[in-house]
């Protein structure tokens, strides 16, 4: 076991757990954040997208002990506008990539308040949607600000 | 598991270096790398771009957008992988990816596991090797490699310079490795020369990010003319000239792409011409 000191959602934490531990497996098992969602577990889906200093990354393939800056997950995105155009645009069907897809879509919102439907397409490549919500998640996005 | 943090290249003494941990993570978790300890090499890469000398660390992200950078490069990183892979993944890890052949992942007894046949001759080989590929018929999956070969980029590493094609190795019966890092040798530094233009053009089995079917990396450096591939060997792949081509040794379900390169790499020339 070794320590770990992090910052999530504007708290402070600092747990033992063991080097080779993942964010992802950190928020979920040892913070109760489990809105953060591990589908593929290696890099592919998108699922457990967190924002490290703004910057969206795949917290099930990063080291816990490796992280440096403040992590934000979809807990600390509670009140974001975006959840709210997710549900107004229906860009939701089972839900198990949203929180990823709404991490992903408030960094590229925040760096990009008017994107266009193809930067949109750019940003948001690394969240997979099994259901295929995508161009209902678009719409959410050039919406948010509705 | 241990992580160390060495405050300097001296101090490094074995263990698994770990940047992005895009690579190496997914593999640990696979089993098909061992550590004992691991090395956060964050501290001792160099990250950032000055004067045509691009550090290691600087993310794939960093890359795509820097105007110095030249289009192939540029375009080879857009292109790699997701958003938020880009954003993790250093310029240096990317070129010493494993293969995605899906035997090697899955931990068939072949070559390149030290075994003593390759699975993919055999079997199921549609996204596999159409060059060298009579001893193990992987495919290098890096986009960024076929690039920096193209260009005619030259790395520093803690221990030596090289060209970059230095840095690969066809596997052999002798050494089944497909680079000539060694053990605790670490790339720290991407040089580049001056490029007068250079494409990437790559294509996928969809339309956003996905590993190359065939990526086609083009430079006019000087008065040359360089090209290299990514996707049809088991190693970054250059060739002199679109004649190349017809040297091909493509398994019977990898024939496929060699129209696909042929029609890249003409695209490719024209863009540069």
């Amino acid at each position: 076991m070794s320590e770990v000191r992090l910052t999530v959602n504007g708290g402070e934490h600092v747990i033992d757990v063991p080097v080779g531990a993942s964010l992802a497996h950190v928020l979920r098992e040892e913070l109760g954040l489990t809105g953060t969602k591990i589908a593929c577990n290696e890099g592919h889906c998108g699922a457990c997208t967190v924002q490290i200093d703004g910057v969206p990354r795949l917290s099930c393939i990063m080291l816990a002990h490796t992280v440096e800056g403040e992590v934000t997950t979809i807990e600390g995105l509670r009140e974001h506008p975006l959840v709210d155009a997710f549900v107004r645009a229906d860009a939701v069907q089972c839900g198990f990539c949203t929180p990823g897809q709404v991490v992903s879509a408030a960094a590229l919102v925040a760096a990009n308040p008017e994107p266009t439907r193809e930067e949109i397409r750019h940003a948001m490549a690394g969240n997979i949607c099994r259901c295929g919500t995508y161009p209902k998640i678009e719409e959410a996005i050039l919406s948010w600000q509705d | 598991m241990e992580l160390l943090r060495p405050s300097s290249v001296e101090e490094l003494d074995g263990g698994v270096p770990v940047h992005g941990g895009t690579e190496v993570v997914p593999l640990l978790r696979e089993g098909l790398l061992a550590a004992e300890t691991l090395v956060d090499v964050r501290g001792l890469v160099p990250r950032g771009t000055r004067d045509g000398v691009i550090g290691a660390g600087t993310t794939l992200a960093e890359l795509e957008v820097d105007p110095s950078i030249p289009s192939a490069l540029r375009e080879a990183c857009r292109l790699a992988a997701s958003p938020q892979l880009r954003n993790m993944g250093s310029l240096g890890g990317n070129l010493l990816q494993a293969t995605r052949c899906w035997y090697w992942r899955l931990g068939y007894p072949c070559r390149l596991h030290g075994g003593d046949r390759c699975h993919a001759r055999d079997g199921e080989h549609r996204e596999h090797a159409i060059f060298a590929n009579g001893f193990c018929a992987s495919a290098h999956p890096s986009d960024v490699a076929a690039a920096l070969v193209a260009l005619g980029a030259r790395l520093r590493t803690n221990r030596r310079e090289l060209a970059i094609e230095e840095l690969y190795r066809l596997p052999d019966e002798d050494d089944r490795r497909t680079t000539t890092l060694e053990d605790g040798e670490l790339i720290l530094e991407v040089e580049l020369p001056s490029v007068q233009a250079s494409v990437y053009l790559k294509a996928m089995d969809r339309r956003r990010w996905s590993f190359p079917q065939v990526g086609v990396a083009a430079a006019r450096v000087g008065s040359e003319t360089r090209i290299a591939l990514a996707g049809v060997a088991p190693i970054p792949w250059r060739i002199e000239s679109a004649e190349d081509l017809d040297k091909v040794t493509p398994l019977p379900r990898t024939e496929w792409k060699v129209p696909l390169a042929q029609a890249l790499v003409r695209r490719a020339l024209a863009a540069v011409d």
